[in-house]
Formats: C-alpha cells, sequence, structure tokens
C-alpha cells in the first residue's frame, strides 16, 4: 500500500489542505527536537478538525494496520510524542476550542489539541475569576497531554497531578470506537469521575497508545482575593525540603510549594551553563530555592496564614523574600518556563522526572547531584510537594547541544546512571518515561499486572496502532 | 583618576522579563543582517515549544502568526521554520521548490519572534528569515513567480504595479506647492503613487500647510522593498544606488514619505544591510508631525468626530520601533476616540500585504486582513487607520459591505487642518 493511496482516503476525510507526506511538513513531526532519545519516522501528517474525522482517521489506520500517534505540541522530556514506528502523526492542533465553562461546578470542557495559551486565554477573556492549574512548560504545549501523562501544575498542593484534574474524557479508542468516560456519559454534566468504574485510568498514563481524547473536563479553580508569594532561600536541599514538608502540612492555604536547586536556577534565567557555577554547595550559594504560594479569601486569615509560613520558614531557618517586596522573580501566574531546556545555548534538555515518597526527596537529589558533578554538568534539581503533601514530584534536568554527538552520549549516560541509581530508594517511579525507562518498568512490575496492562492494551488497540513503541503495554 | 564604571550587570531585552549577566548573543558575538554560515549555531536553540504562535502573557495569548494560523502545519510557524533552517543548512534536508515556498509564505512581519523567550531568536531570527530568502534566490527556488513578475516591472519601470513610470506623478494636483531648491524631499513611494494616490495628495497638502518648502521628484523610484523582502538583495541594492545617487545628486538632506515600507528601507535596509551611509535625514510622515505638533506648527481647525482604532505596520512598528507617534498624533485629532485593537503595538496581527505574499499568496494575504478587519470592528471602531499605504491598500480591498472604513492617517489629518 503506497502512501498516495492512503493519502487519498485521508483527503476524503479532513479535505487536501491538511494532509500531507512531503518532507518539509513530515520532518517536524519526526522528533521532539529536545531529548536525547532517538528521532522517529513520521510518513504522513494530518491534521483533523473534529472527533468524528480522528475517528475516520483511525479506521483507515486500522484498515491498513498503520502506526497512529496522537500529537499536539510533540515536545516533552520522555520523547513520547516522536513516532517510533513511522506512520501517521495526528496533529491535533485545529481541535482547540473552549467547549464549556461551567461556573458553577468549575470545570471547563476542551478539545484534544488546545494548548496552555488557548486556555489561559479563554479564562481571562472570558471566566476571569476562575483558574486553571499551569504547568512550567512552555504556553504553546498541550493541555490534555500535560493531565493524561500526571504532568503537575502550579496547583498540585491543592489538586495534585495533571491526571487528578481530569473530571471526564471522549475518547476515540484504537478500534475507532467514540467513548465517554466520567459522569458525561450518562449527563450533560462533566464534573467527575464518579460513580460509575473510573474508567479514565485506561487512558492515563498510556502514553496516548489506549486512544485519541478528543474532549477532556479538567478542573478549575477560583481566584482567590488574597495571594502571596515567597521565595525561601536555604544553604542547602537537606536543610531547606523538611521546612516546605513541615509547610505542606500545616494547612496555610498554600496551593504551590516547591524547590529547585541553583542549578535549576541558573538555567531559568537564561544564563549559558559554561559560565556558571557548577557546584553551589561547594561556592557556597544557597542551593535550595523555594517557591510558597499562600492564597485566602479574607484579608484576616491571609495575614494569619502568613505569619505562619513566616515563622515555620524562620524556625527552619529558611530566609524568605516575597511578591509584594517587589521579587521580580516572583511574579503571579502564569509562570512558565520557556526554555529551561536551552541552558548549553545548544537546545537539549531531557530529565529524569519521576514522582516519589516525600521521605526520598533529599536522597535523590544527592544522589542526582553526584552524578552530574561527576560529568561536569551542573546539577538542576526541582521538586513539588503534590496534593496537601501526599506525594512528591522530584526532577533531575540535563541540558546539552544537540549539534554535539558526544554531549548527547554524556547526556544518556547521565539520566540512565541517575534512573538506576535512583530506583534504589524503592518508590521512584519515572512519569513520561521514555522507551529504556519504560522497559525497566515491564521488568520490574508485577506479571499478573503486566499481564493485565497486556490485555487491556489489546483490547482498546486491536491492531496495535496506537503509538506503538511507546508507553508500558506490549506491542 | 575616574572612577571606572561600573558594567550594569543585569539587561533586559524587548519581551518580558528576560534578565541576565551576559546577553546570549553577545556570547555568540551575533549580528544582524548576516548570512546563514553567521546564525548556524543558534537554530538549534529552538525547541518548537510554541511561545511564537501567541502573544506572551498578554492580550489573552491570541494568535500572532498569520503564516502558521493560515498554513497550520508546524513548518509554518516559527519554531517549524528555525528548524527547517537547522535541517537545511546540516544536511538533514534538502531544499527544494517545496521547501522554499514555505519562508515565502510568510509577510516577515516578526510578531512571532517578538513572542520568543530564548534571547539568541527573539533577537535574531528575522534576520535568517530574510536569509533564507536570500539563499532561496542563490539556489534559483525563489523569488516566486509573481514576484518576479513584479520584480521585472520595477527594474524597467520603477514601480511593482505594472504601471509606465511616466504615470508616477499623475497623482499630483496643480494646487501643491513645491520649492525647486528645496532640500526636503517628499518620498511618495509607489503604493501611494498609483493606487492610494489620496495618501500622496493629502501628504503634500499637509506639508503645504505647515509651509514646509519640499519637492517631489520627478524621477523618483521604487525603494526596493518588495524586491528585498523577497531575497533579491544584489537586484535591491541596485535600486537603492540609483535612488540615494538621484537624491543625492538632487541636493536633497531631508526625506519625508507616509509609507512604512519606503522608511524602513531607506532609514535602516540602505545603511545597515546595504552599507549606503547615505547621510539623508529620513522621518516617517507620522514622527515629523508629532515634532510640529509638539513646537504647536500643527494646529487642528476642525474636529472629526470619530471612533478609530490604529493599525501598526510592521515596517514601523515591529521592524523599526515607531509606536508612539503615529497613536500621540492621533489622539490629538479633536473629537477622534482611539480605541485600541486586543493585539497592538508590538503584539499587532500583521495585515498581510507584505513580504511578497500579496503577490504570491492571495488567499493566505486575504485571510490575514480579514481577520484584523474582524479585530478592528470588534472595537466598535467606525474606521481602522493606518499609516502605510500597503496596508491601508489590503484593508480596502477586504473590507466587504462597508463593514468598517479604513483610512490613512494623513487623510484624516488633512480633513482637519484644511
Amino acid at each position: 500500500m503506497s502512501n498516495n493511496e492512503i493519502i487519498s482516503e485521508l483527503e476524503i476525510v479532513v479535505g487536501e489542505r491538511y494532509v500531507s507526506d512531503q518532507p518539509e511538513l513530515t520532518y517536524l513531526y519526526h522528533y521532539d527536537f529536545i531529548t536525547a532519545e532517538p528521532e522517529g519516522r513520521c510518513d504522513i501528517v494530518i491534521i483533523p478538525g473534529s472527533a468524528e474525522e480522528v475517528q475516520e482517521i483511525v479506521k483507515i489506520a486500522n484498515k491498513y494496520k498503520i502506526p497512529i500517534v496522537p500529537w499536539v505540541t510533540g515536545i516533552n522530556f520522555g520523547s513520547i510524542a516522536t513516532p517510533r514506528k513511522g506512520g501517521i502523526v495526528v496533529d491535533l492542533r485545529r481541535l482547540n476550542r473552549v467547549l464549556e465553562v461551567n461556573e458553577d461546578d468549575m470545570y471547563a470542557v476542551i478539545e484534544g489539541g488546545i494548548t496552555w495559551a488557548g486556555l489561559q486565554g479563554f479564562l481571562e477573556k472570558y471566566h476571569p475569576n476562575l483558574r486553571a492549574g499551569i504547568t512550567w512548560s512552555p504556553p504553546g504545549t498541550g493541555v490534555i497531554p500535560s493531565c493524561l501523562c500526571y504532568g503537575m501544575f502550579d496547583l498540585g498542593m491543592i489538586g495534585g497531578s495533571g491526571a487528578e484534574f481530569i473530571n471526564g474524557l471522549e475518547v476515540v479508542l484504537g478500534s475507532g470506537d467514540l467513548i465517554k468516560v466520567g459522569s458525561c456519559s450518562l449527563s450533560n454534566y462533566w464534573y467527575g469521575r464518579q460513580p460509575l468504574p473510573d474508567l479514565a485510568g485506561l487512558f492515563i498514563g498510556w502514553e496516548g497508545s489506549t486512544g485519541i481524547v478528543t474532549k477532556a473536563s479538567i478542573k478549575l479553580w477560583p481566584k482567590l482575593p488574597f495571594r502571596e508569594d515567597y521565595t525561601g532561600f536555604a544553604r542547602t536541599v537537606d536543610q531547606g525540603f523538611p521546612v516546605l514538608l513541615k509547610l505542606s502540612k500545616a494547612g496555610l492555604g498554600i496551593c504551590d510549594l516547591l524547590l529547585v536547586n541553583f542549578g535549576w536556577s541558573q538555567s531559568i534565567q537564561e544564563l549559558y551553563e559554561k559560565n556558571v557555577v557548577i557546584d553551589a554547595v561547594k561556592d557556597k550559594k544557597p542551593d535550595c530555592i523555594s517557591l510558597i504560594t499562600t492564597q485566602a479569601y479574607t484579608e484576616k486569615q491571609h495575614i494569619a496564614q502568613c505569619e505562619a509560613i513566616i515563622d515555620i520558614c524562620n524556625e527552619g531557618k529558611m530566609r524568605l523574600l516575597s511578591a509584594s517586596d517587589g521579587v521580580e522573580g516572583v511574579k503571579p501566574p502564569p509562570v512558565q518556563y520557556w526554555n529551561f531546556w536551552n541552558f548549553t545555548r545548544g537546545g537539549g534538555g531531557q530529565w529524569i522526572g519521576s514522582y516519589c515518597s516525600t521521605r526520598d526527596v533529599v536522597k535523590y537529589y544527592n544522589i542526582s547531584r553526584e552524578i552530574c558533578l561527576k560529568y561536569g554538568k551542573p546539577p538542576q534539581f526541582y521538586s513539588r510537594l503534590m496534593f496537601g503533601g501526599h506525594y512528591v514530584v522530584a526532577r533531575s534536568n540535563v541540558n546539552f547541544n544537540k549539534n554535539d554527538p558526544e554531549d548527547i552520549k554524556t547526556t544518556r549516560k547521565i539520566l540512565q546512571e541517575i534512573h538506576e541509581a535512583v530506583q534504589k530508594l524503592d518508590g521512584v517511579v519515572m512519569y513520561k518515561p521514555p522507551l529504556w525507562a519504560v522497559k525497566y518498568y515491564k521488568d520490574k512490575t508485577l506479571p499478573s499486572t503486566t499481564r493485565l496492562i497486556n490485555k487491556i492494551k489489546k483490547v482498546l488497540d486491536p491492531n496495535n496502532i496506537m503509538n506503538p513503541g511507546q508507553g508500558i503495554g506490549e506491542d | 583618576m575616574a572612577k571606572k564604571k561600573r558594567e550594569k550587570k543585569v539587561k533586559y531585552i524587548r519581551g518580558h522579563g528576560i534578565s541576565q549577566a551576559r546577553l546570549s548573543y553577545e556570547i555568540h558575538n551575533l549580528k544582524r543582517y548576516q548570512n546563514l554560515e553567521h546564525y548556524k549555531d543558534v537554530f538549534y536553540q529552538c525547541g518548537k515549544c510554541g511561545t511564537c504562535r501567541t502573544v506572551y502573557k498578554d492580550a489573552y495569548w491570541s494568535c500572532v502568526c498569520p503564516s502558521g494560523e493560515f498554513g497550520k502545519f508546524e513548518s509554518y510557524y516559527l519554531g517549524g521554520k528555525n528548524l527547517l533552517v537547522w535541517a537545511l543548512t546540516s544536511n538533514k534536508l534538502n531544499w527544494t521548490k517545496k521547501v522554499a515556498k514555505i519562508f515565502y509564505q510568510c509577510s516577515v512581519c516578526m510578531a512571532c519572534i517578538e513572542q520568543c523567550q530564548i534571547p539568541e531568536i527573539h533577537s535574531f531570527a528575522g534576520e535568517w528569515l530574510m536569509a533564507m530568502r536570500e539563499e532561496a534566490v542563490k539556489l534559483g527556488y525563489g523569488p516566486m513567480p509573481e514576484q518576479q513578475l513584479y520584480t521585472k516591472n520595477i527594474m524597467e519601470e520603477k514601480n511593482p504595479y505594472m504601471e509606465k513610470h511616466e504615470d508616477r506623478l499623475k497623482w499630483l494636483p496643480s494646487h501643491i506647492k513645491q520649492t525647486p531648491d528645496a532640500n526636503l524631499a517628499y518620498f511618495v513611494g509607489c503604493t501611494s503613487s498609483y493606487r492610494e494616490k489620496t495618501v500622496a495628495i493629502a501628504t503634500a497638502e499637509i506639508l503645504n500647510t505647515l509651509n514646509i518648502d519640499f519637492r517631489i521628484l520627478n524621477d523618483e523610484g521604487c525603494c526596493g522593498s518588495p524586491v528585498y523582502m523577497t531575497g533579491q538583495v544584489e537586484k535591491a541594492k541596485n535600486l537603492a544606488e540609483k535612488n540615494i545617487n538621484y537624491f543625492k545628486n538632487a541636493g536633497i538632506e531631508n526625506i519625508i514619505t507616509s509609507c512604512a515600507g519606503c522608511y524602513r528601507t531607506w532609514k535602516d535596509i540602505y545603511p545597515n544591510k546595504f552599507g549606503f551611509d547615505h547621510g539623508i535625514d529620513v522621518k516617517h510622515l507620522p514622527e515629523f508631525l508629532r515634532s510640529k505638533l509638539k513646537n504647536g506648527e500643527l494646529i487642528f481647525d476642525k474636529e472629526l468626530k470619530m471612533k478609530v482604532t490604529y493599525h501598526d505596520p510592521c515596517h514601523i512598528g515591529r521592524h523599526m520601533g515607531i509606536y508612539k507617534a503615529p497613536r500621540e498624533v492621533l489622539e490629538k485629532i479633536p473629537g477622534i476616540e482611539l480605541i485600541e485593537m486586543v493585539r497592538n503595538r508590538h503584539n499587532a496581527w500583521c495585515c498581510g500585504s507584505g513580504g511578497g505574499v500579496r503577490s504570491s499568496f492571495k488567499e493566505f494575504s486575504a485571510f490575514a486582513a480579514k481577520e484584523r478587519i474582524k479585530e478592528a470592528k470588534e472595537t466598535t471602531a467606525e474606521a481602522i487607520v493606518s499609516c502605510c499605504p500597503f496596508c491601508l491598500n489590503q484593508f480596502k480591498n477586504n473590507i466587504e459591505n462597508n463593514e468598517i472604513q479604513a483610512f490613512d492617517l494623513s487623510e484624516l489629518i488633512r480633513k482637519t487642518i484644511l
């Protein structure tokens, strides 16, 4: 079957204008252009304009048993939107609308290709009293992929991971069937995933290997009138993290609570990796920089919360600056770091992005720090406390020069060494994992669990066409 | 001994919130107007993150890129183009006519570049977008056929409109008073000479009213902007040289122009890209009028009750940084109420006429214009006002059923002083 024949069929679905196999167009879809992961191959790119069109595309892919990869912006630090086995990349950018905002139940029903910029713009214009949780990823990246892949937002302390922001989904399965999960499956309301069996899990954490999400409802939150953003400084992560842990359990209206190390703070300031401090601890720089955001409904409540935060930080020897003191680096949301992957001025960046127990964060950091220093790279680390402090995200970023094969090789070594080393801490599990990490988890998971995962994948994607080569399910 | 001034360690560049001890392009020692080779180490800094697609932290994060919004595929956005340049210059992809077409289906309005937060790209991507056009011309993939046609006419008849050069001054009414030995020339430009004659007439009448000694040179020819913007640098340089020699030999020391494209070409491209340090002081009409307003020479006698919105032409806005002058003049007109569009100043949506796209990509060009007209209408303004005859002509051609009016600033001023 030639591309031409398939394209002719696809053109009938979306029109000639929105499908192509021309190299100057497919080139942009074959690789994420950020990570140190291998390039993939995009044979055909198509831009559908409706869920029905997505269904038809999946049916055609099934007919010819061609891989199909859902795509919004195609960048993430795990390279999971890179088409590993060629085929059709389904660019969802035309599905970019906010379909409904329910102010009472505080959710938005959005289409599969909407970006953070699209969602934020809509809310700012039409619902200024509500806000979405925002990632640190660039504004051009997709909202739904971020939710489905356990991305984390600046409301992580109150809402948990991106997956926990999902109220319901509309999905085109690998078979081409369209389904709905959550309250929307039997009513016009998209308020939640209860009380039927929670089928959203069939699509969360699967890296697009079970279906293409065409609509989702995500939770929104009220913008409270009082807000303070603190930047806290401690000498080391060992010293600073316990302070954050204490804050997370103190119920002080904290909606975002995180720390970055000195290396990470240098990367987001657009500095050049070659001109910066490599070992902040040795250089006696504050290696623990935390961001603490608190919000309140009344002034009285706000003052009390702020006072308590200051007291806890003072007690833990964490020096605080506040946004209302005019600290430039701390601004109200969204804080979106467009280019921390560019620290080497070489456009490459990848991570070991993990969820883990709050018990292991400091150990995780020290392990990753030593490995980065061994290779002469400034350690970059960040950690966010999630869902009231129930769990934590820990991330080590490594930047590299995309034009330098040696640097890419070194980066791969560092990432794999960190990954292997932090596994010894037990509860460390990567999200948006690249292929080599997925392999590790497949080997580690209980055989019966693996069998169940594989059965589910088979039911949802009988011909194994959905983002093959990615995700935890068997190819 | 004088105390050495401490170098400022934190710098800000336009955009939002970028500060650093040393700007990245200083590390790379980057300069403007260079060839692709000069920028080869920065293309790949792009991760096609999509920040270039929408206004950054302003204007409700509205879309800014006409090329991308029309073309849809990633290649049509700045991120896609950056990585295509990377691919082409590192032999990962081959040049073809189709590749060239992607780069030409762009008005080089540079709204995308304003949004990018990577300093090297924010400051220099416009240079490699133009360098890619130059490269396309060198390789025989550019310019587009329609652009070749108008270039031919420019070389033969000194205008891109397929008109005769001898008709260039047909717009000039007999009542316009010129001073034969004036050292100030009004550089009319091709669009005002042949298509938007009322702009030329209004400008000349305003100058007369202000008792400015000026003259219009009979043999004025195209400034070369449409040639330069399509990557035909040698031809554009040739036109520049002829223009400069002609104006200098005529004793011209000052130029006023009502065209944004002519202004940028004379003021920026001739000296900085072509290296012709012509020494002629070039002013865009609103800049000149603002100075006359400030010193009290320009007085508006009549009221003009009208709600208007202002469209920033790319050539004077993003390309030259002129945002205030036209607004200050406009707002001083008695009766005028200026309502801004959501996307304004450096975030303004391009009208879709520049960069050679109106001749070669008509559907795309009309798409961009209609989007801007729609935005103008949303302000409830009665008219969209600009300072560029090419933008004006583009709006007039795309406004349907008198949904809104379009004026050049000079036309409004003329109504209030004559």
